[in-house]
This record gives structure tokens, sequence and C-alpha cells, in this order.
């Protein structure tokens, strides 16, 4: 390429005119040659879906006659959706893994938008922007190292993404127990708020709520480490545990009220004296 | 004048019965020109090497057709209400005579879409194929992509059972956290304060008319593009169509360090 070259333009638009003569003069028709591969992938396709199918129902249903049960591949339905459920673990189809692992990386109150919607913008936007970035008329890969390696990265992280969602824990009880002596020294919490921190340690709070960095932010819940900062109050504490969405209507989190008054009010006096790291 | 013999009768009836069998035809080209397309599309040449990584195209159509037929199907049998979902969908898996096919193959159809989506961009990405003049088609590849991962998302919540309310609650508040528009993105998903009926409603019909007509009308004008522009050929095949000829002074290579003088991200002034 040494010689004096027209404009990138004129030459991509050279190069598709040389396409379409070499296309006319040593093409070969598309039926039946191309349209017979095309034809035995389709078919191949068809046969894995119903494949799948038929797995999906006779490992789940067929030897215990009930959808519930997981089979190879995962059970026919969950139980009927119940919201007052507190202790159901939510999960996306599999390919959304990747997202809901985003969330887990850019788990602080400030930085989530950046996992829910920062991260994948960004990386529409470069998608449909690629053709427009990518001007050089070269497509063999050997010859298109930038975009070798980016393609490999991207292929690389989404996979470890989607297998780090697949496998993904949330924090069990047990785990989160242990971190309340230190929520104790950190918050300098009274004697009288400890049972409701245990109590919010099990209770599934933690499944939603963040607390001084501990528990998942998935739902968007609000972060409760200083939530006593706001002196809402005891009483209203307990009422908003009772049912959220009476005292603040909209609010998706489920009711509490089953843990009793006695429970929702070491909870509350918890939350009271929860005034953020000090 | 010559002399012409006259056509036996054999031959007369023969030319009569081909006249009669063609006959919708012509009359059907004649005003739609219909036959000549599709007799362009079957007949157009594509380039010489083409190969079997070029079939995930057409794979993603045909895993699209599944999709369209069985949810025809399922949409006979479901009652998108809070109270009849979860049962209906019951009835179509245990009852219905191979209604758990149906739903079967509507529920791992959709990952196969999808998994064929993503092959099918990867091999346009390998091949280069998204460069000049099929830049759009790129473009419109990349919306189609999105629009099967948002009937993914609206389809999951349909049965109504634990699975699907709960992804649901947290992919609502996911585009919730959006900057600006999210507080009003996610009211409109659960058209109302909280998940019910009316969010069951409205993914039902956008999951049933508004994502498949756009994924249709995408996917035709994605069809038109790719006729009307040609395939590519592997880029590494020695007959690959528009291939230049003379081969590049080795001293040349273009790179990483080296960006081709007319092109690259940065060099692109075009």
């Amino acid at each position: 390429m040494a010689e004096e070259k027209p404009s990138g333009l004129d030459e991509r638009r050279a190069g598709f005119a040389r396409y379409k003569k070499d296309v006319k003069e040593r093409g070969k028709s598309f039926f039946p040659y191309a349209m017979f591969h095309d034809t035995v992938m389709s078919l191949i396709v068809v046969s894995v879906i119903v494949g799948l199918a038929v797995i999906w129902k006779w490992t789940s249903y067929g030897p215990h006659h009930d959808g519930l049960h997981k089979g190879l591949i995962g059970p026919e339905y969950a139980p009927p959706a119940d919201p007052g459920t507190v202790s159901f673990v939510p999960r996306p189809d599999w390919y959304f893994y990747f997202l809901f692992y985003l969330l887990r990386i850019f788990k602080w109150p400030e930085t989530v938008f950046l996992g829910t919607i920062g991260v994948p913008t960004i990386a529409l936007i470069l998608l449909l922007a690629l053709p427009f970035m990518d001007l050089r008329r070269e497509r063999r890969p050997s010859r298109r190292p930038v975009a070798m390696v980016a393609a490999v990265l991207t292929i690389f992280s989404m996979g470890i993404l989607t297998w780090k969602g697949a496998t993904a824990k949330e924090a069990l009880a047990s785990e989160v127990i242990a971190d309340v002596p230190s929520w104790v020294t950190q918050e300098k919490l009274p004697a009288a708020a400890i049972p409701g921190a245990k109590l919010f340690a099990t209770a599934g709070c933690t499944a939603c709520h963040t607390y001084l960095g501990t528990g998942s932010s998935n739902l968007g819940a609000p972060d409760l480490t200083a939530i006593g900062t706001r002196n809402l109050g005891i009483s209203f504490q307990i009422r908003h545990l009772q049912c959220p969405s009476c005292v603040t209507p909209g609010s998706p989190m489920p009711k509490f009220a089953s843990l009793g008054t006695a429970r929702l009010h070491e909870l509350a006096v918890f939350l009271e004296s929860s005034k953020g790291k000090r | 004048m010559a002399i012409r013999r006259e056509p036996s009768r054999a031959q007369v009836r023969r030319e009569q019965m081909l006249a009669a069998a063609t006959y919708p035809l012509d009359w059907l080209e004649e005003r739609s020109g219909l036959v000549g397309g599709v007799k362009y599309f079957l007949f157009r040449k594509v380039p010489s090497d083409t190969n079997w990584m070029q079939t995930l195209g057409s794979a993603t159509l045909t895993a699209f057709l599944v999709q369209a037929v069985t949810g025809v199907i399922l949409a006979m049998y479901y009652k998108p209400s809070p109270h009849d979902a979860y049962s209906s969908i019951q009835n179509i898996t245990d009852h219905l005579t191979m209604g758990w096919l149906v739903r079967g193959m509507h529920k791992w159809g959709a990952s196969v879409f999808i998994i064929l989506m993503f092959l099918h961009m990867g091999r346009v990405f390998l091949f280069g194929a998204y460069k000049y003049p099929r830049e759009l088609n790129w473009i419109i590849g990349v919306l189609l992509l999105v629009l099967g991962l948002t009937a993914g998302f609206t389809g999951y919540l349909l049965p109504w059972d634990q699975t699907a309310y709960w992804a649901s609650v947290v992919g609502i508040n996911l585009n919730g956290t959006a900057p600006f528009v999210g507080p009003w993105l996610a009211q409109f998903l659960r058209s109302g304060q909280e998940i019910n009926g009316n969010t069951l409603s409205l993914f039902y019909s956008l999951h049933m008319l508004v994502i498949p007509a756009g994924i249709i009308s995408l996917i035709t004008l994605h069809l038109y593009l790719v006729i009307r522009l040609g395939v590519t050929s592997p880029p590494w095949s020695r007959e690959a169509a528009g291939r230049e000829v003379v081969e590049e002074p080795s001293t040349v290579r273009t790179g990483l360090t080296r960006p081709a003088p007319h092109g690259g991200a940065s060099g692109g002034s075009d």
C-alpha cells in the first residue's frame, strides 16, 4: 500500500464492486447448494429443541409425577408466586446471569446503577458503534489483533460472569450472624440492640438490604447502615415491618408481621440504634 | 414463407397441460412479481466458499419460527391473570395433549434462540462481515439481540410461579436504578405501584404482541439487506469474493502498532 491511495470510502466501494463481480462470475447458486446446509442446520436446531423439551419433561415429571421435582435440566414449574415469602432467592433465566452477577461486583449503593444500567448500556453502545469504529477493510482475523483480543476478552468475561452467576450463593444466615460483633463495635450499638441485630442477620433482611457492606442490593433496597439517623421512631419501624406497603405505598418489601410484635420491637430497636459507623 | 409442420396432437395437448399447470403462477407473477422474487431469492449467487458457519443466521431464524408457532399455540390456552396463570400453565403441561411438548419447546427454544443469536453475532464478528457496506445490518442485528433478550425477560414472568415472580421483582427494580428515567421505567413495567395482575397483562401484551411484531419487522429488514448486499466469504479463503489479487508487501503489515493509513479507530475521518 505504498503508492498513492484514494480515500478509504472509495477503497471500500471498489472492494464491494470487486466482491459483486467475483460472486457473479465464480459464485454458486443459493439453491440448492447453500440452502442444503441451511436446511440440515435448521433440522438440527429443531431436533435439539424437541430433545431438550423431552429431557425436561421426562426427568422432572416422569419418574415423580410432580412438575416441581428438579429433573436433569430444571423443574417444570416452581411453586405458585407468593409475594409474601421472605426466603425465596430470586433467579433470572440463565442468559441474564452475567447481569445478575455484575450487581454483586457493584454492590455498594452508589455504584449499583453502574452494574444495572451503566455497564450494559456502554456495552450496547460499543456494539452499535462497532462498524463505525472499525473502518479498516481488513477482514482476516490474523490481521485484526485488536478486534480479536477484544472479542476473546468479551467472551471470557461474559463466560466468567455467567458461570459465577450460576454458582452464586446468597449469604447464609450463619455467615451474616458472624458479622454481628463487628457491627456492635463499629456502630457502638447498645446492648439492647443486640438481639435485634441477631434477628436482622438471620431473618433474611440481608437478602435485599445491605448493612456495613454485608448483604445484597440485588433488589435495589436501601442500605440500612445509618437508618437510625432518620429517627423514624420505634413505632414507625414496627408498623413498617408489619406491612411495608401500607406505610410506604409502592414498597415491594414483603410483610414481616409473622415475626410477632416482640421480635419486631427488637428489630426496631436495632434499626433505630443504627446511626452509622462511629 | 417457410413450411411449418403442424404440431402433433400429443404436442398440443402437452403444451395445453403445461399452460394450465403454470397458469396460477403466471397469474400471480403478472399481478405481484412474487414468483420472480422467489426465483431471484433461490437462484441468486452466493460466494463459492460459503460454509457451515454461515448457517447460523438461518438457524436463528428457525429457532424464532419455533418460538412463534409454539407461542401462538400456548396463547390459545394460557390465561394472563394472577389467579389463573399458574393453573393454566399446569393444565398445558400436565393435561393438554402434547401440551408439555409445546411448552417445553417454547421454554427451551428461547434459550436456543438466544445462544444462536450470540453465535451468529460471533460469526459475523469473526468474518468482519459488519464492515462496509453491511454496517446497517449489524445495527439491526444488535437491535434484534436486545429485543430477543427483552422477549426472554417478559416471558419469564408469565408462568407466575415463585421463580418468575421474584426474578421479575429484581429485573424491574434493576431498571428502576437507571438515572432520571429509572423510577418512571420501573413504574411503567410494574404498570402501577406493585407487581400484580396489571403487570402480568402488560408483560403478556409486550411478550406476544409488541416484541414479536418488532422482531418480525427487523428480521424482514435484516433478510432484505442480506439478499441485497450478499453473503461475505470467509476472510481466510483463497477464493474469497472481493479479495485483492495483489499481495501486500510484507514490510507494510498493519496491526496493533501500525494502523492502516485509511481507517483504524483514530484515523477514519471519512
